[in-house]
């Protein structure tokens, strides 16, 4: 099916072609968007716009100058479970930006070991203290019950965002 | 020649290293690594014929995980396992301490709160095995219909009110309800006092309203009143038996209503039942409170015993240490009756000191100590507890007791032998709740600080804070006399370091200026400026004396400069003493035009 699309699409080109020798050519764009060229990056601007070292490194970059922000088992041969994660994952990372809503300086880490879910999260010390335990004592709790595995934070506090660069 | 010369040499040794080799096996004795559990197995038997297969252990769930445990011990630069390690998030005072895991606790009763409101998001299950405690709770019955089942389920989950509207309806419909559960039914609503329980979900509120028949409510909202739920169900049995009874004395003496125990006592002996210890237990707490003056009161307590006695009861450990808590409330008597008890005690073999029975008389020590003023005595409980592991059982024991009386007597060595005590086993648990661990190691700093040189009492500050001890103000000022006294004020800036970290401490007036009169006794002038000037950063008022102290030092050092800027400041803050200050320094100086 495929290799009788591409012929139709040379077919048809050829055709155009013919028909209006000095017209560009104009292809049919026969595949989903993928855009693998834009994602995860913050494209270069007038100069203020600032970015953490996570957002100023693109994708190409993780394993040489950026570490993973998720870790798990489940990508190794043989392990199931990948889709599974990916979906819990997505879940965490919504629940807690919505949760420590503005704290949050830079993206979540999420460790799996065993049984235990890790969550590693920077923040600015926007909000008091107590506050802030309240709000792990209220996510633990949740997660843990939602997900049914213990679930622990792991916070760590900045003043502010912490710059990389401007770009 | 040389090759046979060797291989006999070869030969020579083989066979001098085999012999050795056998010697050497037969006087070595068989040693067999073993852990605990298995130290009275029979190691194998040494005749080659017959082969002994050892007893298979058995070990728990928790044997690896307690094996790791007993190689790891306390970190004391960590903070507390439940806070988060963070500078900002780290409490630098005991109430911040408190505040952070309350607000803990709270955020947890939140996510509970929503979880068991909603629990159909709640129920996929992906654990395997199942984790029921990561379940949503079923807070509402079951069961609806008006039967026995049904208030057995209330009674279970705790709803006192349901279950007597419940009980109502029963006797209503004529159905006969059993004795064992009506029992129960009065043992709830005497445990709880005839209102529903207040939501006990978090640790910090169980710790504080420790439960227990032998703990009066804190809160005496509740007071027993005359038309209660618990009478009127007593009084509907047909034919109480020994355990209504005692439910219903023992919710009568926790409530506080005494004089009526004591005339259900009566109408016990009337219909010549018999009481059990748990009764003649609540009893004997609530005799002080019947009578009035000391001698009434023993023989109150000795008439109970004698019944118990008669009625062939054996007295347990809270029995003996409700004896020793009315014998405190008995004054002068008191102490002549404790040491009969005592020696009761030691020949009915309860307590620590005859069975390994985990039970801790620290009321023998508490009850000791105002009254009889020995040392010997903690001396000798000292020798027989030590090494030993305990678990306490009555609500009231407690450790810091034990230490208050070390401070009393200014006993550093015994101080250590209470805190080791503490290394052994479970005995951690003595330590109590957050309240009595603070009461515990201030205590334990005071007579550091008194009796102690100063490098033992910093290595023992920099183990326990800020790990498990915040220590609050009074003790910091210990700390700080007993450093001035030793003439090392050079290391203040170590604790003050070590204590502070980068979070900006709200200063008040009186710490900047005890810190200024600190530094000025230590002749660190410059640094005692520097601090002087965060008066006006933080806006507080130095106080007059400090102002004074200031100027003779300056005067001391004859700085001129000093002087005139110390005025300046004082004039700025609108100070009464500026105009005295004034005229000091036109005294003590020789000031050029332009300073006057």
């Amino acid at each position: 099916m495929a290799t009788s699309l591409v012929r139709q699409t040379k077919l048809l080109s050829i055709v155009s072609s013919q028909l209006n020798p000095a017209a560009c050519f104009r292809n049919i764009h026969c595949t989903a968007a993928c855009l693998k060229n834009r994602a995860a990056r913050i494209r270069e601007g007038k100069g203020d716009k600032s970015v953490t070292y996570e957002q100023a490194y693109h994708p190409h970059h993780i394993g040489h100058r950026k570490g993973w922000l998720s870790q798990h088992t489940s990508n190794l041969q043989g392990e199931d479970g990948a889709a599974e994660r990916v979906v819990e994952d997505v879940f965490i990372r919504r629940f807690m930006y919505g949760t420590f809503h503005g704290c949050l300086a830079d993206e979540v880490v999420i460790k799996r070991r065993g049984n235990l879910l890790v969550i590693c999260a920077v923040m600015i010390q926007k909000l008091l203290p107590s506050k802030f335990y309240f709000l792990i004592g209220y996510t633990e709790e949740l997660l843990s019950h939602f997900y049914k595995c213990p679930v622990k934070i792991e916070m760590q506090t900045v003043e502010e965002k912490v710059v990389y660069k401007y770009l | 020649m040389a090759s046979s010369c060797s291989q006999a040499l070869k030969q020579h040794v083989c066979k001098s290293s085999t012999i050795l080799r056998v010697h050497l096996q037969k006087s070595w004795p068989k040693r067999s690594f073993v852990l605990n559990s298995a130290a009275d197995q029979q190691p194998a038997v040494s005749s080659p014929e017959e082969i002994v297969i050892p007893k298979k252990k058995t070990w728990s769930k928790e044997a690896v995980l307690q094996a790791l445990a007993s190689t790891v011990s306390r970190d004391p630069t960590a903070s507390d396992y439940r806070l988060q390690d963070d500078p900002y998030l780290t409490p630098k005072t005991s109430s911040e301490f408190k505040l952070f895991s309350l607000s803990q606790e709270s955020g947890k009763n939140a996510a509970k709160y929503f979880i068991n409101t909603y629990p159909k998001y709640f129920q996929k299950d992906y654990a395997q095995p199942h984790i029921p405690c990561l379940m949503p709770e079923t807070l509402e019955a079951q069961i609806e219909e008006v039967s026995e089942a049904a208030l057995i389920e209330r009674i279970h989950m705790r709803k006192v009110k349901a279950a007597v509207d419940l009980y109502d309806q029963l006797q209503q419909a004529g159905t006969p309800v059993s004795l064992d559960v009506t029992n129960q039914l009065l043992d709830l609503i005497c445990f709880y006092g005839d209102s529903d329980p207040a939501q006990e979900n978090s640790d910090e509120m169980a710790q504080e309203n420790t439960l227990s028949y032998h703990k009066r409510s804190p809160c005496l909202v509740f007071s027993f009143r005359e038309n209660n739920n618990a009478e009127r169900i007593f009084a509907l049995l047909s034919e109480p038996n020994t355990h209504s009874y005692s439910a219903l004395i023992r919710g009568m003496v926790k409530y506080g209503a005494y004089s009526k125990a004591f005339s259900t006592y009566t109408d016990l002996l009337n219909n010549r039942l018999k009481a059990d210890v748990n009764t003649f237990n609540a009893l004997i707490t609530a005799a002080p409170e019947v009578k009035e003056k000391y001698n009434e009161k023993w023989e109150l307590i000795v008439d109970l015993l004698k019944e118990l006695a008669e009625q062939k009861i054996k007295p347990n450990l809270l029995t003996l240490n409700g004896v020793l808590k009315a014998l405190r409330r008995c004054g002068t008597l008191g102490k002549s009756q404790a040491f009969p008890v005592l020696s009761e005690m030691k020949a009915l073999s309860i307590g620590p000191l005859k069975t390994h029975s985990h039970a801790f008389p620290i009321m023998l020590c508490s009850a000791g100590a105002p009254f009889l003023g020995q040392t010997d005595i903690l001396q000798e409980v000292m020798n027989e507890v030590s090494g030993k592991s305990f678990t306490p059982q009555d609500p009231d024991d407690g450790i810091c007791l034990l230490l208050q009386r070390c401070l009393l007597t200014k006993d550093i060595e015994q101080a250590y032998s209470v805190h080791e005590l503490l290394g052994v086993g479970e005995n951690w648990r003595l330590l109590g709740n957050d309240l009595q661990q603070n009461i515990y190691y201030a205590r334990f700093f005071s007579l550091l600080c008194m009796m102690e040189n100063i490098d033992v009492m910093l290595k023992w500050y920099r183990d326990l804070v800020p790990s498990v001890y915040y220590p609050s103000s009074n003790i910091m000022r210990d700390l700080l006399q007993a450093l001035d006294t030793d003439n090392r004020l050079d290391l203040i800036p170590q604790i003050w370091k070590g204590d502070r970290g980068k979070v900006i401490m709200s200063w008040t007036a009186t710490s900047l200026s005890d810190v200024i009169s600190v530094l000025l006794a230590a002749q660190r002038r410059q640094d005692a400026w520097e601090i002087l000037k965060l008066f006006k950063t933080h806006n507080r008022v130095p106080s007059e004396e400090l102002l004074n102290k200031f100027l003779t030092c300056v005067t001391e050092s004859g700085e001129v400069n000093h002087a005139v800027e110390l005025v300046q400041i004082s004039a700025g803050f609108c100070l009464p003493e500026t105009p005295k200050l004034i005229q000091r320094v036109q005294q003590e100086f020789q000031l050029s035009e332009q300073q006057k």
